[in-house]
C-alpha cells in the first residue's frame, strides 16, 4: 500500500511530501525523501521487548515490569535526571514534564547540545524570524552561517531557498544570491555566490565588522578580521544591502563555537542592523525533527523551553548550571530517565560514565550507544511510522506525523503515561 | 555572634545544598532554618553541625563562618544586607546574589556566579572564580548594580557580562567575552583576557596584561596613564563598541 503525503520524522525540515509503500508491519519503499529519510523508514534494527541488565548480560523483561522497575529508580532518587524528548511527539514530551514536576526532576531536552545558546540569545534580544514559506516566496539572499544544509538537512535548499521557486521568485537558482559562512568549504560552500571562510573562532568578530559596515563605520575594519579580508566584508555587507528580504540560517557551527550564545545574539543584532535598510530574518537550523516542539511543550508548561529544574518544587532554568551536560560532568544526578535521545554517542566522556554509573533508564525503539550505558531498556514505536503525534518544524510550524500501520509496540505516549500513574500513586497523590 | 557551620559527611556529596537561608539576617531570629538537598528539604542541623558563640542584636552584628566540604553550597549569601560570611574553603554556585550590603570572604576558589546582581557590600575571594562572576541573570539586561567583587586569581569567562555599577576586580586572568555587554561600573583585571567588553555601551574596563583577540570595533582614543597596585602605567584608549553605538572606554596597558 503506497501511502502519499507522509511527514519524515528525521531532520527539522519535517518534509511532508513523501511516498511510502507499505506491507504490513515494514516500510518498503520511500519516494521524495532524502538518504536520511530512507534510512529512517526502512531501517529496522528495533528491540524485540524491554531488557534489563542481569550481571554482565542482559535478560528480556516485560514491560509492566520494565516500567514498575524505573518508577522505583526514580522515586528513590534525590536528583533524578529525565533528558531527551526532542525525537518524539509533543503529547510525550508534555507527559514528561509533568512528570519530572511529580518526581522534583531536572528535565532537559537535547537542545542543550545544540541550539540552547540560540534561545538564550533570543530571550536576550529577541528573534526576528518568519516561516520556512516566506523565505520560500521571498527571500532573494540566503545566507548560511555555519551550517551545511546539504549534507545535514538535504532538502533543506531544494524545499525552501536555493533550488526552489517560489510566488516572487521565479527563477530561484537564477534569482537568489547564496551566501555561505564557515570555517571549511563545504558541500554547500561549493554552490554558493559568496564563500566566507573564517578562522575558527573568528565568528562574532566578524559579525561585529559586518554590523560596523552596515551602520556605515566602515573605516573602522581593519585589513582583516578572523582570517577574512575586508575587501570581502564590504562586498558581503553589500550583498546582504542588495536584498528585498534576506533570510539568514544559522547552525551549530555558530551556536557551538567559543562565544556561544553571544555569537547568536550578534548575528540577529546584525539582522536588526539590515533591517534599518531592508528586510531581513534570521533562523536556526534545528537538527532533531521535534526539537523545536520539545522546547515549546517546555515552555507552555514549565516557562522556560530547556534545562528546568524542579528540585524546589518550582521551575528553574539557568543554562551552564541545570543544563543536563554539567549536572552530569558535576556528578550531581542520582538516577536518569533517557528518552528518544542518544547522550551516550553525543555528550562528552565523563557525562557518558557518569550514566553508566548510576541507574539509566532508556525508552527509545533501537538500541543505541546510550543502551551500553543503561540499566532497563523500553522499546517504543517510532512516531511517523507506527506512532502519531504532533512536531514542529525548524520554523516553529506544527505539523501532525502520521501513523502508517500499527505495530506491535507502545507509544512514549503510553509508556510515559503508565510511568506516570505508578510514580503518582508511590507519591500517594 | 559567630555562628560556625561545619559540613557533615552525606551519602552523596556531589548533589548540591541550595542554601539561600545561609545569610546573617536569618541567624538573628533562629529561625527553623532549611535547605534543599536535590528534591529533598533538610533542616540546616542535618547538613551541618552548628556552633554558635555570643549575641547580636542586628544582623551587622552576625558572622557566619562556613567549613568543610563548602565546595557543592548553592546561593550562600542571596539577598544577604548586613554582616559577614567567611568560607574556609570553596563555595558553590551563586555566592551573594543579590547581595546589597555586608562583607563575603571565600579562602578557598567560587563557583560561577559569584556575586550575580549584586547592589552593593563586598565579596573577596582569595582564589579563582568560575565563568560568570559578578555578571547577570539569564535574560536580565542589567548585571551587578552596585559593591566590589575582588577576585585574587583568576576568573572564568563572561567576567562581569551585563555589568552596571560598583567595581570587579580581577587581579589573575579571566576568561573570554569579559565584560561583554557592560553598561557601567568599572572592571579591573590585573592580568589577561580574551576578546573583552564586546557590545559593550559605557562603563570602564581597564586591562593591565593581554587583551588577546581584540574586537575589531573598537576606535583608538589616545593615551591615558593609570595606577595599579602602587605603579603607574601608560594605557591604550578605546571607545565601543562601534557595533552596538556604545560609549564605553577600554584601557589596555601599552606594552
Amino acid at each position: 500500500m503506497k501511502i502519499e503525503d507522509v511527514v519524515c520524522p528525521f531532520c527539522g525540515c519535517l518534509c511532508d511530501d513523501l511516498v511510502v509503500e507499505v506491507e504490513g508491519t515494514r516500510v518498503v519503499s520511500v519516494e521524495n525523501g532524502c538518504t536520511l529519510a530512507s534510512e529512517k523508514f526502512m531501517g529496522d534494527h528495533r528491540l524485540k521487548s524491554p531488557i534489563r541488565r542481569a550481571g554482565k548480560r542482559w535478560e528480556e523483561t516485560s514491560y509492566n515490569e520494565a516500567i514498575r522497575e524505573t518508577a522505583e529508580i526514580l522515586c528513590d532518587a534525590d536528583r533524578p535526571l529525565l533528558y531527551g524528548w526532542s525525537g518524539t511527539h509533543g503529547e510525550a514530551q508534555s507527559i514528561g514534564i509533568h512528570l519530572a514536576e511529580l518526581l522534583g526532576a531536572l528535565v532537559d531536552n537535547t537542545s542543550t547540545v545544540c541550539h540552547g545558546p540560540s534561545i538564550m540569545a533570543i530571550q536576550e534580544v529577541g528573534h526576528p524570524g518568519c516561516t520556512l514559506g516566506q523565505v520560500k516566496n521571498r527571500a532573494d539572499v540566503i545566507v548560511y552561517w555555519g551550517t551545511n544544509p546539504i549534507d545535514a538537512h538535504p532538502r533543506h535548499m531544494s524545499r525552501y531557498t536555493t533550488f526552489a521557486d517560489g510566488f516572487f521568485l521565479k527563477e530561484a537558482f537564477r534569482d537568489r544570491k547564496v551566501i555561505v559562512v564557515d570555517v571549511r568549504k563545504t558541500e554547500s560552500a561549493n554552490i554558493a555566490d559568496e564563500f566566507v571562510k573564517i578562522q575558527p573562532g573568528g565568528d562574532y568578530a566578524v559579525l561585529s565588522a559586518l554590523r560596523a559596515i552596515v551602520m556605515g563605520k566602515r573605516g573602522i575594519i581593519p585589513l582583516s578580521v578572523s582570517g577574512v579580508s575586508r575587501e570581502q566584508l564590504f562586498r558581503v555587507a553589500a550583498l546582504l544591502l542588495s536584498a528585498k528580504f534576506g533570510a539568514i540560517f544559522f547552525g551549530l557551527g555558530l551556536t557551538m563555537s567559543p562565544g556561544k550564545y553571544k555569537n547568536i545574539r550578534n548575528a540577529i543584532e546584525l539582522t536588526e542592523e539590515l533591517n534599518r535598510h531592508t528586510k531581513y530574518t534570521i533562523s536556526p537550523m534545528r537538527g532533531h525533527w521535534n526539537v523545536y516542539g520539545s522546547n515549546e511543550v517546555f515552555t507552555w508548561i514549565s516557562g522556560y523551553p530547556y534545562a528546568v529544574d524542579f528540585a524546589r518544587g518550582i521551575a528553574f532554568y539557568n543554562p551552564g548550571e541545570t543544563t543536563s551536560v554539567d549536572v552530569l560532568r558535576r556528578k550531581e544526578c542520582d538516577a536518569c530517565l533517557v528518552v528518544a535521545s542518544d547522550p551516550g554517542a553525543h555528550f562528552p566522556k565523563a557525562c557518558a560514565e557518569h550514566l553508566a554509573q548510576i541507574p539509566t533508564i532508556q525508552i527509545d525503539p533501537h538500541t543505541n550507544a546510550t543502551t551500553h550505558l543503561s540499566r532497563i531498556q523500553i522499546p517504543v514505536a517510532v512516531t511517523g511510522i507506527d506512532a502519531e503525534g504532533t512536531a514542529y518544524r525548524m520554523d516553529g510550524v506544527p505539523i501532525r506525523t502520521r501513523m502508517l500501520f500499527k505495530g506491535n509496540y507502545p507509544s512514549d505516549t503510553e509508556i510515559l503515561e503508565r510511568l506516570y500513574a505508578l510514580v503518582k500513586e508511590a507519591k500517594g497523590l | 555572634m559567630r555562628v560556625i557551620l561545619q559540613t557533615k559527611p552525606r551519602k552523596n556529596p556531589h548533589i548540591p545544598i541550595e542554601a539561600e537561608a545561609v545569610i546573617p539576617q536569618n541567624f538573628l531570629r533562629k529561625n527553623d532554618i532549611r535547605v534543599y538537598e536535590g528534591n529533598k528539604e533538610r533542616k540546616l542541623e542535618e547538613i551541618f553541625y552548628i556552633t554558635t558563640e555570643g549575641p547580636a542584636v542586628s544582623p551587622d552584628q552576625v558572622e557566619i563562618v562556613l567549613a568543610g566540604e563548602t565546595g557543592t553550597l548553592k546561593r550562600v549569601g542571596e539577598y544577604m544586607n548586613a554582616g559577614r560570611i567567611v568560607v574556609e574553603g570553596d563555595i558553590g554556585m551563586h555566592c551573594g546574589n543579590f547581595m546589597s550590603a555586608g562583607e563575603i570572604i571565600i579562602r578557598g576558589n567560587a563557583d560561577a556566579w559569584l556575586g550575580r546582581e549584586m547592589r552593593g557590600g563586598m565579596i573577596r575571594c582569595e582564589g579563582n572564580a568560575g565563568h560568570y562572576c559578578a555578571a547577570g541573570y539569564r535574560g536580565e539586561k542589567r548585571g551587578m548594580r552596585g559593591g566590589t567583587v575582588e577576585v585574587m586569581g583568576n576568573s572564568g569567562d563572561f567576567t562581569a557580562e551585563y555589568l552596571c555599577g560598583g567595581e570587579v576586580r580581577i587581579h589573575g586572568d579571566c576568561g573570554d567575552l569579559t565584560g561583554v555587554e557592560m553598561r557601567g561600573g568599572t572592571l579591573i583585571i590585573g592580568g589577561n583576557c580574551h576578546r573583552p567588553c564586546g557590545n559593550m555601551t559605557g562603563g570602564t574596563c581597564m586591562i593591565f596584561g593581554n587583551a588577546d583577540a581584540m574586537l575589531p570595533t573598537f576606535r583608538s582614543n589616545g593615551i591615558e596613564e593609570r595606577e595599579y597596585e602602587g605603579q603607574r602605567f601608560q594605557m591604550m584608549v578605546f571607545r565601543g563598541d562601534v557595533a552596538n553605538r556604545g560609549k564605553g572606554t577600554l584601557l589596555i596597558r601599552k606594552k
